[in-house]
Order: C-alpha cells, then structure tokens, then sequence
C-alpha cells in the first residue's frame, strides 16, 4: 500500500520525464548540438527533475537555461545531487521508489 | 493562455512598431497602402531588422571558432585519448573534457539556444499580430484598428495575407469557393524554403567542417536532419499564414547570404573552404602586375603579401631535437 502511495507521488515527476523525453527525441535534433555546458539544458532539466521532482527540478532548469547565453563560458555543470535517495531510474529515465529498506 | 499573452505582450508592441514604421515607410515612397506588396515589404524589413540585431551574437561565435585553431592541440590530445572508445562512459567523459577546455580557453564554438529561443517568441508575436488583424481586431501597439484591417485584407497577386493553405484546402474539399493562388504560393514558398535550408546546410557541411569534424557522429546527425526539415517546412507551410510564411522565408536566405559571405571570407580552418579561400588569394597575388623598380624595394614587398595567407592554418609540427639537427633547418 504504501508502495502505490509512493508511486502517486513520483507520477507528475515521470509524466515530465516523459515530456522531456520526447522533447530529446523529437525536437532537439532539429537544431542540432548548440549548448554551451555539459550536460545539455535538456538533460539537465531531464536529471534536475528525476532527482529533485517537479517544482525544484524546474526551477534548476529556468535557472540553467537563462545562464545559457553567447557570452556564457560554458563548461561541465552538474545538478546538485541529493545526499540520499529513495529512488532509481529505469533504463527509459522514469523513477521508481527502491523497495523498503527491511530493518 | 493569458500567461502567454501577457509575455507575448512587449514582443507584439514591438513588432507592431517595426512593421508599421515599415509599412509607412514603403507608403512614403509611393507604394499603396493597403497593397499585399506593401506589407509583404514591411515583414521583409522586420526581419531585416531583427536578424541584424542578431548579428553581435553569429560574430561572437565566429571569433570563438578562430580562436580554437589556438587549442586544437589540446582537443587532439583528448581526441586520441578516448580514440576507438564507443562506450557511453567514456564518450560522456570525453564531452566533459572538451567543454572544460572550451571553458578554461574561452573557445567555446557553440551558440547557445538564445538565438533560436529570441526569435521564436518573435515569430509567434507575429502569428498572433496576423491572426488578430484577421479577426479585425486592433493591435496592442501602433498597429490601430485601420491599419489592422489593410494588413488583414491585404493581397499579394490576389492571394490574401492571412489566409492559410489548409483553410483553402478545407473550402475546396467542401466544394465551397477558394483560392488556389494562395495554395500555389504556400507551395512555391515550401519549395524555396527547402532549397535555401539546402543550401545553406550542404554549403556549411561540404565546405566550412573541418576533415575531423566531418568524421564525428554529430556530422552524420545533421545530415538525417538535412532530409527531415524539409518535412517540417511542408507541415508549417501547410499550417501557417502567407504573411507568417513571409517571415520565415525571409528569414532563411538571410541566414543563407550570411553563411555564405562568411564561409567565403572566414572559413573554419582547416576546412575545404579554407583551403579555397588560400588558393584565392595566391592566385590574386599572381594576377597583380608585377611592379619591378630599379632598386627592387617593391619586389620585397609584395613578397611579403605572398607569405602571409601561408601561415593562416598550418601550424608548424614540432621536430624532435635529433631529427632538427639531421635536415637542418625546417623547410618554409
């Protein structure tokens, strides 16, 4: 039971995984590599959300996208990770709670 | 939708500006008024007007692709490193190594989506400007209730402005009057836009890559999307109004003039078009009279203009100290 509640909670996270997904496959190729950072805005915003849910992760990928201009040095710039996770990824990018920890 | 409206707000003022100083503009010199042409003219000087702006930013990135003749060294030395590897691991590490080093040199060639992410707000600033003068509604801006209305039910060669490919084409499926004009412009414009997107891709990947580029999978990435905007343009051309259309296209030979006058006089080094732009100007050299004087003063100088495009993009490979001594010093 709590297993389900805990996948309501990541479900508006993976319905965005999902739209960033396609916006990787579908859109972004159409222009091609132009990101002055590593990784890419979208990725970015791709892990920003995995890993800090909707609200945060959006606001990390605004933030991003707006320091992402001509005059920009560019360079590597990973998201701030988490200290803990209760979470993993699928091989597609959608975030599944890990099982309960047994104590 | 409000939320778009009210950021779409500035960015329809101000194009509203653009396109009725324009639209005066064409009618002070003795244009009509309520004219297709007009307008159409009026949209070509928006477009003028807003790419130029654009101009600081493609000059930037230029300035960076010159400078990275600088650290091709040292993105060789990361090239081989990784050479040969295919795994996902080593192609990410690979890409953090790269930009690190465009970062520290300040060579970054990449543009940024600013440039494409600026003019999107623009062109759907100028879709919602269009589609309302369609509705004989009045502007945000300088564009009243009158001008709206010209620009509305304005003609190019008896095809209205406003009007769409697929709403004819829904008239003439129902068996209601339509205008085919509009569909054989929309289609002419697909065309044309197709080919200068041609161009211009063709022309930056046959003459402006360098031999290294040109081997990466990015290059073959850019060539699928060579063969699908088409599509994407078809769809658009289908969708859009004339007038929208009027922007894009417009839009897509600046872009290719653009491309062209700077792969002609600032190629990529180490680019096939660098290697045509040597050849030029050797040939020029050639073809200048030659001025002999007495004391051959000039004969030094023009010697000197010979040497100069030699040095533009070989660098001089380092010679260990043993081969050095062996055959002297290196040839010019």
């Amino acid at each position: 039971m709590k297993t389900a509640a805990r996948f309501a909670l990541l479900a508006p996270r993976n319905a965005l995984v999902l739209l960033l997904r396609a916006y990787r496959a579908v859109i972004s190729p159409l222009y091609g590599e132009v990101c002055r950072y590593y990784p890419s805005c979208s990725r970015y915003a791709l892990e920003a959300v995995q890993e800090h849910g909707v609200l945060v992760g959006a606001g990390l990928a605004t933030v991003r996208v707006c320091r992402c201009h001509p005059w920009a040095a560019g360079g590597v710039d990973d998201i701030p990770r988490r200290r803990t996770t209760k979470n993993r990824l699928t091989s597609f990018g959608f975030v599944v709670p890990l099982p309960e920890r047994k104590v | 939708m409000d939320i778009i409206g009210t950021v779409l707000w500035p960015i329809k003022w101000v194009i509203e500006l653009l396109l009725v100083s324009f639209h005066s503009l064409w009618t002070f010199t003795g244009l009509d008024a309520d004219a297709g042409i007009t307008w159409v003219l009026a949209i070509v000087g928006l477009v003028l007007v807003v790419r130029a702006a654009l101009i600081p930013v493609f000059v930037r990135q230029i300035k960076s692709q010159r400078k990275m003749l600088e650290v091709a060294p040292q993105l060789k030395k990361i090239q081989d490193k990784y050479k040969g590897k295919r795994d996902q691991f080593s192609r990410e590490a690979m890409s953090r190594e790269t930009m690190e080093l465009y970062r520290k040199t300040g060579t970054n060639p990449l543009s940024s989506c600013l440039p494409l992410l600026l003019q999107m707000p623009i062109f759907f600033g100028l879709f919602s400007v269009l589609n309302d003068a369609q509705h004989d509604k009045a502007g945000v801006g300088l564009l009243n209730i009158n001008l709206a209305d010209s620009f509305a039910n304005s003609e190019l060669f008896g095809a209205p402005l406003k009007s769409t490919f697929a709403q004819q084409f829904t008239l003439a499926t129902s068996g209601q009057p339509f205008n085919a004009l509009v569909m054989v412009i929309a289609a002419t414009m697909v065309i044309l836009m197709t080919a200068s997107q041609f161009f211009t891709q063709l022309q930056l990947m046959a003459k402006n890559m360098s031999d290294e580029t040109k081997a990466s999978p990015m290059y073959r990435q850019q060539r699928i999307l060579l063969y699908l905007l088409p599509l994407v343009f078809a769809f658009s051309g289908v969708a859009f109004p004339l007038g929208v259309m009027f922007y894009w296209l417009t839009s897509n030979f600046w872009t290719m003039a653009q491309q062209f006058l700077v792969i002609r006089n600032m190629p990529t080094p180490g680019s096939e078009a660098a290697r045509a732009r040597e050849a030029r100007l050797a040939r020029k050299v050639k073809e200048q009279p030659s001025i002999t004087t007495a004391d051959g003063s000039l004969n030094a100088a023009s010697s000197g203009v010979i040497e100069t495009p030699r040095q533009t993009t070989q660098r001089v490979q380092p010679v260990n100290k043993n081969r050095a001594k062996k055959t002297g010093s290196p040839k010019k």
